[in-house]
């Protein structure tokens, strides 16, 4: 309980910050609708297969994520409030509220997104829970990545573009996975065809969520 | 501290002689042994010798680097992150080879007459993106400033990379089609694939490379080592 | 089939299908079987597919001694640097 508890604290106080400003949020949001909108004129006004409208789809999620993500241990390195938190928590409290702050980021985000294709594009997905379960697994991956990584990044001098030539070649198993389900799903096969997908969608997830659970530590202690 | 890194230069050295028996007679037989004649191979099939080791010395050099980034979280010896480091990089350099040789061969076989450099097979889109990995792990080296810092953190994107390369080079090359062997569940060659006089050739070929790569590794891993202490850092 | 060249009228850029890549092994099936290319092949061409392409191998293995020998050269210029520094360093050093 003790653990949760502390885990439930360091969710809270980034939330709590989130809240205030709404930065972070903002610009995931507002990255991934422009990079959208100007995706979709450039393709410009004709019929897009269904590969490609979930390749977008993915393509805009990854690239949001990888730009607006992994700010928070940065924060917390700038402001000097990392050795308050490395005192009085564990590293495995701080990760999974971590997790858990960018895992309501990365939903979010890739809900709008969603929404905003589907919508602009007038599709009909004809079968929503596969979609929903690809996008929910999507994005899981997507937080575990992005905060472990985060944090290793938040370690370095020199920033700049590092995240993301960390986090998209990793991410590549992620990705074409995701694009191949919600293909599926936006064309309406039934989820035995796309158990592949699933199912490295939930071995991929697994592997880095134990990975990082257990490599952290690592990266948290000083 | 030990003076060098090597700890039986006696084995070094043999290994430094088989490999360069194992290579010249990789080279002479892979160029004269018999092979089975194919349509579209035709004699490229030689290439089989030459460009697979290639993957054989990647996937040590990953397995390697993983090992020491492992003990290096554990320990904390510079001279684990040293070794990690060369090993990632002679995966790369083996990696990259294996990349441009599978071009080569797939441009004038496969892909004749279309004159088509990159096909978007599967194997080879992963490798390039592993090579983006092993690429990632250098640039965020050459980001931090503190050698202790540097070496966790690069242990840690290393570790965290090799979680996820069973899905880059195994799982996803399976679900999509592709132009290399192991497409129907088996990770490399069934028993059809490979001509029994060719194997006579390849198992040794492969274990010359293995074994060159070893080699340059060492090599590199000795010089690092002594550039390291020559900047007289204080010990830790 | 996919990957020949199509005649200039056919390559309209905007929206071919076989961008959206199948899934399923049988659609690469065609490409695997080579077909003789319409006109005699032209320079590389020519000399890669001549003797059985025996010159492929031959440029593989030259890409890998290539390779190696770039390995070789960036070796030496780290064993250069080093005696350099050691240059540097003996006459500070009383011993």
């Amino acid at each position: 309980m003790d653990w949760l508890a502390g885990a439930w604290a360091v969710f809270r106080n980034d939330l709590r910050i989130e809240l205030r400003t709404r930065y972070a949020l903002n610009a995931l949001l507002l990255f991934a609708l422009g990079a959208l909108l100007l995706i979709l004129f450039a393709v410009g006004p004709q019929p897009i297969p269904t590969r490609v409208q979930s390749a977008f789809l993915w393509m805009v999620i990854l690239f949001a994520a990888a730009v607006g993500l992994g700010r928070s241990f940065v924060a917390e390195e700038r402001q000097g409030t990392a050795l308050l938190l490395r005192l009085n928590t564990r590293p495995s409290m701080v990760f999974a509220g971590k997790l858990l702050f960018n895992l309501v980021l990365v939903g979010s985000l890739g809900g709008v997104s969603t929404g905003a294709l589907l919508l602009l594009l007038d599709v009909s997905v004809a079968r929503p829970g596969l979609l929903a379960t690809a996008l929910g697994m999507g994005v899981l991956g997507l937080a575990v990545a992005t905060t472990l990584l985060g944090a290793l990044v938040a370690r370095a001098a020199r920033r700049g573009a590092l995240l993301p030539v960390l986090l998209l070649p990793l991410l590549t198993p992620l990705l074409v996975s995701s694009v191949s389900a919600t293909q599926k799903a936006i064309q309406g096969l039934p989820w035995t065809e796309a158990q592949d997908e699933l199912l490295t969608l939930v071995g991929f997830v697994g592997a880095t969520l134990s990975a990082a659970t257990l490599l952290f530590d690592y990266v948290w202690a000083d | 501290m030990a003076s060098s890194v090597l700890s039986s230069p006696t084995v070094y050295r043999s290994v430094r002689a088989l490999v360069v028996a194992l290579l010249s007679g990789a080279l002479v037989a892979g160029f004269l042994g018999q092979i089975p004649q194919l349509d579209i191979l035709e004699q490229s099939a030689r290439n089989l010798y030459f460009h697979v080791p290639m993957w054989f010395a990647l996937m040590m050099g990953t397995v390697i680097s993983a090992y020491h980034s492992f003990r290096y979280l554990q320990s904390g010896d510079r001279l684990r992150d040293i070794r990690a480091r060369e090993a990632a990089w002679l995966a790369l350099l083996f990696g990259l080879l294996g990349i441009v040789t599978g071009m080569v061969w797939a441009r004038f076989t496969w892909y004749v007459g279309s004159g088509k450099w990159w096909n978007f097979d599967p194997k080879q889109s992963m490798a390039a993106v592993l090579l983006l990995i092993y690429g990632g792990y250098f640039v965020l080296r050459d980001s931090v400033e503190d050698p202790d810092t540097r070496g966790r953190v690069a242990a840690v994107y290393n570790l965290f990379a090799v979680v996820t390369m069973p899905f880059l080079l195994y799982i996803l090359p399976r679900q999509l089609p592709s132009l290399h062997p192991g497409g129907e569940g088996s990770p490399a060659f069934t028993q059809t694939d490979l001509a029994p006089a060719m194997r006579w050739v390849f198992y040794p070929s492969v274990l010359g490379f293995l074994g060159l790569f070893w080699v340059l590794y060492t090599q590199r891993v000795r010089l690092s080592w002594i550039r390291k202490r020559l900047r007289r850092e204080p010990e830790l | 089939m996919t990957l020949h060249p199509l005649p200039a009228s056919a390559a309209a850029p905007s929206l071919r299908p076989q961008q959206a890549r199948p899934d399923t092994a049988a659609a690469y099936d065609s490409t695997w079987t080579e077909e003789s290319p319409a006109q005699s092949p032209q320079g590389l061409e020519r000399v890669m597919l001549d003797d059985g392409k025996i010159y492929v191998v031959l440029a593989v293995v030259l890409i890998i001694w290539i390779g190696v020998v770039t390995m070789l050269f960036r070796t030496d210029r780290r064993i250069d640097a080093l005696e350099r520094r050691l240059d540097q360093d003996i006459p500070e050093d009383p011993a």
